[in-house]
């Protein structure tokens, strides 16, 4: 090989190289489900809060320790919100009694709408308000729906972005309970 | 030397003069304004507006909490605000921020691990930029005339070429003068 | 229409691939018959997709939600106007304006080349047929517009809300596509020239007249969607530095690169191998540019894609650039020429600056933007590099190539005479040097006087524009007394003649403008943000606003909430009203506000209305003041308009001054030092 020619498909060869290399990063883009953000929180214990129900009667995250808590954010204007309130409601009448509880925390909403629609759904697991968003702050929200699962010791270990699952989360639920309550 | 010679030099030397003291007067005002200190009390609403600059509203696309007008973004501005009070260091605020949201929560990533990299590229952009173009200048002015199809006429050196443009820019503007 | 669209992109498909194969051949084996069927197969080709778009148009015109794509942009009470511009709010249908603009470009060169033709004019159209065999591929593929629905719904969605709030749509991405697009035809005479390996100088003067119009799009075209956010998304800056508004930068930046570099080329014969690798890099960057917006690789503003066209652009942007960076690795040895500069202190050495300044620029937006992707490619961390980023790594440069903007038009090809450049710089530089002074004097009123480094970055900001202001109108001045010289009409003349030059300084003096502009914007701005009751007042940049009460008024396809308040000026006098708005939309889950902007020479009264209490009985408003930004917008448009005008066909049809195929020495007169 001459030495021109060599030193041309040096030059191609780094091209193509450079190409591949770049082709590969942006490919590991495209493989990314750009709105599943990992939660810095799974692992940690979940922030503790105290805010006021619809009825206006305080209600604290801590005193749960010790019980299965689903934490689910939600807005009456959030339509998405809609299509996984079945699924909330049926895992809260089937684990109630486990030791589980179910938790909706209001997100940007008056109390108006949010009694209203306790209402018209049929929710009759917790609910409270979160008026200053402080909570959704500390728990990372970045849009509603968005659910925790935490666990008996208190810590956090799912946040489901978007409608809730009903597999999903009965698998995680019974994965933690004793083999005789599930 | 004829009067006609003489001036286009004095005004040379003027134009010389004027500029270099124009430079100077740029320069100092430079090194004044970048010495003036932003001033020590910052009124809370700067504050919260310097922290929120610095982070990501999480609910928008590009924008920082600052700019953002979505309602989330405002809850954090009020939120900012309201640790300032309770006597928070900006950077705890920050951290808090981190601690729910991860890093990307920050408009700039954070200057540990492979994220600090960000931060020199463009120093060696630059510098990299200026040597070429600084090499290639020099490389391209020092070499010596080439035979190539360039001037029909027989070459000529360097030097004398620009002596030749010289006079007869001069010429042009004792005709323009 | 539905089938009528179908069938006519699977013809253009064909037209496109024969177009593509029979030039390509017709120029091989000599055949001009081929050649010249191929081109008016362009005509046939750009007849076919007009079509299938109006097929398209009627389609959302009469609500048509037979068509997905109709369903999902559009309803029964959207107005006429944003049905019709529905034709580009999403990603299948904006792939057939796409596919429209690309063939209207082949025509318009297929018309250019009619009689007389550079030789590498068949592999150029070949080149160009099969960049629109991609796209069509796209559209009869993975983007199929017109798929049908098997139960069509009795009313659509309707557009993004966002997308149907303000008359700007109908501009920005038709305007920015024709300046995306368009480097497509640079591109494929670039391409044509490095196979046929010879006729590197023919092609210079066609590719620079297109580069220099596509140019042009591109500017209108970014300076729109900054207007658009300005004017429409309510935060009250106008540059956001989303990853989609970086890359829609990036070929602009090499464009404006390539059209200074390739004054070296065209005078002197150097840079050949430069400028083609400039012209294949800004139409790679388009290409890459696409793929971010479509391929959902970061989310951002313009991210209505999370479709399956991802891996094909990622496949066609390998492609591109294996061939083009390939080709000019091959065609090393015919592209090299012995370059010469005369003295380090010439126009010349300034462009080789400029190049390098505006490359380092493109280099650092790009990486920034795709750092986050790298990183988390290799750790799995997500980060952000948003504005000050940008902002604090590109000052900068950008401060140094208004140095080169200010300076290098006043210094002569190849030699300086010193003295004659010292006087030239005289008035310049004091005039930004006392503007230096007098900025850093000032304390607009209310705001804090500039301090600090970013406040000496700016005080620099308007220094250097107001040299690259000041030195390009003179300029312009003196030139033109030079022309006054040869009698009446002689001004015009020389200014005809002269005509590249002069559109440069004004080119030159708009980005001055636009400079100050931004500078202005950038630092001196003020904003606050206040909760109002009915009735009462806030005192904010030398005005009293008082909002007046919520206002309620029910549209077909939306609520408009207009929040309107009273402007009073602090010192007494009325000052008009500002109205600013939600809108709620049903199809979007939270309200799209709407400023209210009172445009003012030297700043701008911005009101935006960000939530409401009581029933609307309180609203909270952000009140901003932004110095500068109609400098900003008169400056992009002094800035097209030199452009234009320097692209614009002399009197015979052809530029005069074409450029000579060989450097020819610099004899005549008026090329020795001067214009």
């Amino acid at each position: 090989m001459s030495p021109v020619t060599r030193r041309r498909a040096l030059l191609l060869g780094v091209v193509a190289v450079v190409v591949s290399a770049a082709a590969v990063v942006l490919s590991v883009g495209l493989r990314r489900d750009p709105s599943a953000v990992p939660s810095p929180l799974i692992g940690r214990t979940a922030p503790d809060f105290t805010l006021n129900q619809l009825d206006g009667k305080p209600f604290t995250l801590s005193t749960l320790r010790g019980q299965i808590v689903v934490v689910n954010f939600w807005a009456s204007w959030c339509t998405e919100c809609h299509t996984e309130q079945s699924t909330l409601n049926q895992t809260w009448q089937r684990f109630q009694d486990s030791g589980v509880v179910v938790v909706g925390v209001n997100f940007e909403d008056t109390t108006d709408d949010a009694i209203d629609y306790v209402r018209t759904a049929s929710v009759s697991y917790p609910v409270v308000e979160d008026s200053d968003s402080r909570t959704a702050l500390a728990y990372g929200l970045r849009g509603v729906p968005e659910t925790f699962v935490i666990d008996r010791t208190g810590r956090i270990v799912d946040r489901i972005i978007g409608p809730v699952d009903a597999t999903r989360l009965t698998n995680q639920i019974t994965s933690m309970l004793p083999a005789g309550e599930q | 030397m004829t009067a006609t010679a003489i001036l286009p030099r004095v005004r040379a030397q003027l134009s010389l003069i004027l500029i270099l003291l124009a430079l100077l007067a740029a320069g100092i005002t430079l090194a004044v304004v970048a010495m003036r200190g932003d001033g020590a009390n910052q009124s809370e609403a700067q504050q919260v507006q310097q922290i929120a600059a610095g982070l990501h509203c999480p609910v928008c696309k590009d924008l920082s909490v600052a700019d953002s007008p979505a309602p989330l973004a405002q809850q954090m501005r009020e939120q900012i605000a309201q640790k300032l009070r309770a006597g928070e260091t900006p950077d705890q605020i920050r951290a808090q921020f981190v601690a729910a949201y991860g890093d990307s929560v920050l408009m700039s990533p954070p200057k540990r691990g492979l994220s600090a990299a960000v931060y020199v590229l463009p120093t060696i952009v630059i510098a990299a930029g200026l040597a070429v173009a600084t090499m290639l200048v020099r490389r391209w002015v020092r070499r010596p005339e080439l035979e190539s199809d360039e001037d029909d006429a027989a070459p000529m050196a360097a030097s004398d070429r620009r002596a030749v443009l010289k006079a007869v820019e001069r010429l042009r503007e004792e005709e323009a003068a | 229409m539905g089938g009528l669209g179908s069938y006519g992109l699977v013809l253009g498909l064909v037209l496109a691939g024969y177009g593509a194969v029979a030039t390509a051949v017709g120029g091989r084996t000599e055949r001009p018959a081929l050649v010249e069927s191929a081109r008016r197969t362009a005509y046939a080709l750009f007849a076919t997709i007009l079509v299938v778009n109006g097929a398209m148009l009627v389609a959302l015109l009469r609500n048509d939600f037979t068509l997905r794509y109709v369903a999902g942009n559009s309803s029964l009470a959207t107005p006429a106007f944003f049905r019709a511009l529905a034709l580009w709010a999403a990603d299948d249908g904006s792939l057939l304006l796409w596919n429209l603009i690309l063939a209207g470009y082949i025509a318009a060169v297929a018309l250019r080349f009619r009689r007389d033709r550079p030789g590498t004019f068949p592999y150029a159209l070949s080149v160009l047929f099969l960049v629109q065999v991609f796209y069509l591929i796209l559209v009869n593929g993975p983007a199929r517009p017109f798929a049908t629905l098997a139960h069509p719904p009795a009313d659509g969605v309707g557009p993004a809300p966002l997308l149907q709030n303000h008359p700007l749509m109908a501009v920005h991405p038709p305007f920015l596509y024709l300046g995306f697009i368009g480097f497509t035809v640079p591109f494929a005479f670039a391409i044509a020239a490095l196979l046929a390996g010879h006729g590197t100088d023919e092609w210079v003067s066609i590719i620079r007249r297109w580069t220099l119009a596509v140019w042009c799009f591109l500017t209108v075209g970014l300076l729109l969607g900054a207007l658009w956010s300005y004017s429409v998304l309510g935060w009250g800056g106008y540059w956001a530095w989303d990853p989609v508004e970086n890359v829609a930068l990036l070929p602009w930046l090499l464009a404006t690169a390539f059209l200074h570099s390739v004054m070296l080329q065209e005078r002197r014969g150097m840079a050949r191998l430069w400028n083609v690798a400039l012209v294949i890099g800004a139409f790679s960057l388009t290409t890459f540019g696409t793929f971010l917006t479509r391929g959902s690789v970061l989310s951002s503003v313009h991210a209505f894609a999370q479709t399956p066209v991802g891996p094909a652009y990622l496949t066609f942007l390998a492609v591109v650039m294996l061939v083009g960076f390939g080709l000019v690795m091959w065609r090393l040895p015919t592209l090299r020429t012995p370059a010469r500069l005369d003295s380090a202190v010439s126009r010349e050495a300034a462009f080789v600056g400029n190049n390098m300044l505006l490359l380092a620029a493109t280099a650092i937006i790009l990486l920034g933007t795709v750092f986050p992707l790298i990183v988390e490619a290799t750790s799995g961390e997500q980060i952000t590099v948003g504005g000050p980023y940008f902002k604090s790594a590109l000052s900068p440069v950008f401060l140094f190539l208004l140095l080169l903007a200010g300076t290098a038009p006043l210094l002569p090809w190849r030699v300086t005479n010193r003295a004659r450049a010292l006087r030239r710089l005289r008035v310049p530089v004091i005039a930004a040097a006392l503007t230096m002074v007098a900025t850093a004097l000032a304390g607009v009123d209310g705001a804090a006087p500039l301090a600090g480094v970013d406040g000496a970055t700016a005080v620099a900001g308007f220094g250097l524009a107001t040299l690259v202001l000041v030195a390009n109108g003179q300029e312009v001045v003196t030139g033109s007394a030079i022309g006054r010289r040869g009698g009446r009409g002689g001004i015009l003349r020389a200014m005809v003649r002269g005509r590249r030059r002069y559109a440069g300084l004004v080119v030159h003096v708009g980005l001055a403008l636009a400079a100050a502009g931004i500078t202005a914007s950038s630092t001196l701005g003020q904003q606050t943000e206040v909760t109002l009751k009915t009735g009462q007042s806030a005192v904010f940049g030398g005005y009293i606003l008082r909002y007046e009460g919520l206002r309620t008024d029910q549209q077909a396809q939306r609520v408009v909430l207009t929040a309107p308040l009273t402007v009073k000026k602090v010192g007494g006098g009325g000052a008009g009203t500002l109205d600013p708005r939600m809108n709620l939309y049903p199809a979007a889950s939270e309200p799209i506000g709407s400023p209210s902007i009172q445009r003012g020479v030297v700043w701008d009264l911005y009101a935006s209305v960000i939530s409401l209490q009581e029933e609307g009985d309180s609203a909270t408003f952000r009140f901003y003041r932004n110095p500068g930004v109609n400098w900003l917008w008169l400056g992009g448009f002094v800035m097209a308009l030199g452009g234009v005008a320097a692209v614009w066909p002399a009197q015979h049809g052809r530029d005069r001054h074409e450029a000579p195929v060989s450097p020819a020495p610099a004899r005549t007169a008026d090329k020795v030092g001067a214009v």
